[in-house]
């Protein structure tokens, strides 16, 4: 600090003052020496946030992670040194802005529908088979006592079954009504089975599914309820053909679809588990902290499910009623058990046939670093 | 947390008097940044801009739909309906918070969007969880509205029951410091406000024309340098004058300035005084000796 230059410069003023030449501040300095790469850092940020990683040169996409690496130092720098309030929160939001651009790239749909379905889904219902027996057995204690009680008495099924569900069937229909107007009733047309199919998909299963899964956030109590309930309209339904001597037919007539969708509802009542279990038992994690974690892998077997009521409308829309033969309708039913099998369980089949074990374990979604809540 | 940054935030409080709730995620280099949650107000308009959107969209699709020469009756067109408004919705919310760095268009317009909650990357399966609950969390809730009249004839308790769960699910967003529906918690996500900062010039003077002395710049620290920064890039306003003539008698007082300043040299007095009052804490806190406020004492060393 040149003293002698202040005095020179100020003349009569007052004497030994040493801040006067406002050049020498550190922060000023160092906000002209970086000043120019910040401002090519937010360009490029800009430029990312309204068209796209995509739409950088070659050259830029090399600079992007450089000036971000720099500007975050520039931000330590600042912190310590500089008492700018302005640039210090400048500096903040460009750092906060550019750490989102380089470290969370956009996923293209179709890609990572593609992922999903090859790999994550799959993975996630593996992950989640103990959760899967659970809601299958929440499901099987409520098949039983749906078809003990209206197997004994079928002024139960009124009270079990909504009306919504029934489709003028009851305690009244008998077994001649059952087979001309449900098990081998005539094809009505691809309109009206569509129809069907859109309506039964989003006005009853999908929503039943969702809430199956949503509702693992109240500890899963009212997912096993779910589960129960389902178990228990299914049950009632078996008693009253069974009654009638249609069981057999009956269970053909629900196999072609049935297999894939009481198997979504089953997936859908894990995915709630996985949550409630998350929820109960966050093992050395906080609840939320643990919800978050596997709360996507849960979600990844809800989606894959919702899917799989697609599948199972269209096979209930179009096939059930074209095909009108028990033997072929089990067959279809096997046949898509299987298929259902062999997709989740792939991996598994493949790796005991070659009888090695995968090098890559699956990402769970951990994030790639820690927090801390201020 | 260092001496500095506490200032800012007191200086930030004492500035914005709505301070927004603030997070902090690290970054993988070990960087602290702080993210601003999204106010209520910023999700619902966003929400409501993204819900005008589906709407015109499922109307456009469905007319679409309806001129095709394949004829339907009214169940079919209602199941129809239903059918394209859940597939459109979705596809929407998930395909923008995919590609679009967690913002639908109503996001974007706000300037909010989602990101992870512990600064990973936004994962798909994330956005996926996150929307897929917005069913739970709003539309099924709908839809059960619009029903109601059907409540009337099937056992109305179920209605109720499931009413009550549904309104505690939507309600979870009201009860949780981080703000996060559902679908957050699930998901892992929160969703911040990106405010976007310019970066405007230094206030610090290249020469200046009022000199002051240590113990003059001793009177205060950096809060109060901060508040002064403030009130200089204020953009002008009719009760300016005023205000800056006000400070200045404030800090002539306080520092014992003995000349008087006149009118027209007051602005010049202010950044000469702030620059050397910046100059003089930076000094300092390179030594060591950080001063958060004016009422902070500073250990000297003869």
């Amino acid at each position: 600090m040149s003293l002698q230059a202040d005095q020179d410069r100020n003349g009569d003023a007052k004497v030994a003052t040493l801040e006067l030449p406002a050049i020498v501040l550190k922060s000023t300095q160092f906000r002209r020496a970086r000043e120019a790469g910040w401002l090519e850092l937010e360009g490029l940020v800009e430029t990312v946030e309204k068209r796209g990683m995509r739409t950088l040169t070659p050259d830029q996409l090399q600079q992007l992670p450089l000036l971000y690496r720099s500007t975050l130092s520039s931000l330590s720098v600042a912190r310590a040194i500089a008492l700018d309030r302005h640039l210090l929160l400048y500096l903040e939001n460009l750092a906060l802005r550019a750490f989102l651009a380089v470290y969370s790239p956009p996923a293209r749909f179709l890609e990572s529908a593609g992922k999903f379905l090859r790999t994550d889904f799959p993975t996630a219902v593996r992950s989640a088979r103990w959760h899967f027996l659970i809601a299958c057995a929440a499901l099987a204690v409520g098949l039983l006592v749906g078809f003990w009680l209206v197997a004994g008495d079928e002024a139960w099924f009124t009270t079990l079954v909504p009306s919504a569900l029934t489709d003028g069937r009851g305690p009244g229909s008998t077994r001649a009504s059952l087979l001309e107007g449900e098990i081998f009733a005539p094809w009505p047309g691809i309109a009206v089975s569509l129809g069907i199919v859109a309506n039964f998909l989003f006005s009853h299963n999908t929503i039943v599914g969702i809430l199956t899964f949503s509702f693992g956030l109240a500890a899963g109590i009212p997912t096993i309820m779910l589960l129960a309930y389902q178990g228990l309209t299914l049950g009632a339904f078996i008693a009253l053909h069974y009654n009638r001597q249609l069981t057999v037919d009956f269970l053909g007539w629900i196999a072609i679809h049935g297999v894939t969708e009481i198997g979504a509802v089953l997936l859908c009542g894990a995915a709630g588990l996985v949550l409630a279990d998350k929820i109960l038992f966050p093992d050395r994690y906080s609840r939320v902290d643990s919800l978050a974690m596997h709360g996507r892998r849960a979600a990844e077997i809800a989606v894959g499910a919702v899917l799989m009521f697609f599948v199972a409308a269209i096979l209930e829309g179009v096939f059930r009623q074209l095909v009108a033969s028990t033997p072929w309708r089990f067959t279809i039913g096997a046949l898509t058990g299987i298929g259902w099998l062999v997709y989740f369980t792939w991996p598994v089949l493949a790796r005991v046939r070659a009888s090695r074990r995968p090098a890559v374990r699956p990402d769970l979604g951990v994030g790639i670093a820690s927090t801390s809540v201020t | 947390m260092n001496a500095s940054t506490t200032a800012i935030d007191f200086a930030t409080q004492f500035l914005r008097r709505n301070r927004r709730a603030e997070r902090q995620i690290i970054t993988p280099e070990g960087v602290p940044l702080a993210v601003e949650l999204a106010d209520y107000g910023e999700r619902a308009s966003a929400f409501l801009i993204d819900l005008t959107i589906w709407l015109i969209a499922t109307i456009a699709v469905l007319l679409l739909l309806v001129l095709t020469p394949f004829h339907a009756g009214g169940t079919i067109l209602v199941a129809l309906l239903l059918f394209t408004a859940f597939v459109v919705r979705n596809l929407y919310f998930i395909h923008f918070e995919l590609s679009w760095y967690g913002a639908t268009p109503g996001k974007r317009l706000v300037g909010i969007r989602v990101i992870d909650r512990r600064g990973g990357p936004l994962l798909p399966s994330a956005v996926i969880a996150r929307n897929l609950t917005r069913e739970v969390e709003i539309f099924i809730p709908l839809g059960v509205l619009i029903s109601a009249s059907a409540a009337a004839r099937s056992g109305a308790w179920e209605y109720l029951m499931l009413g009550a769960w549904l309104a505690c699910f939507a309600g979870l967003v009201f009860f949780n410091r981080d703000r996060m529906r559902a679908g957050d918690l699930i998901a892992g996500t929160i969703v911040i406000a990106m405010p976007r900062q310019r970066l405007l010039g230094d206030l610090v003077e290249t020469s200046a024309r009022f000199t002051f002395t240590d113990r003059q710049l001793q009177a205060y620290g950096t809060l109060e340098l901060q508040v002064l920064e403030e009130l200089l890039r204020r953009p002008d306003a009719p009760e300016t004058p005023t205000l800056l003539r006000d400070v200045c008698d404030r800090i002539c007082r306080k520092i014992d300035y003995k000349e008087s300043v006149p009118d027209t040299e007051i602005v010049i007095f202010l950044r000469d005084f702030y620059t050397a009052q910046r100059g003089y804490l930076e000094r300092e806190q390179l030594f060591g000796r950080r001063r958060a406020d004016k009422h902070q004492t500073v250990e000297r060393r003869k």
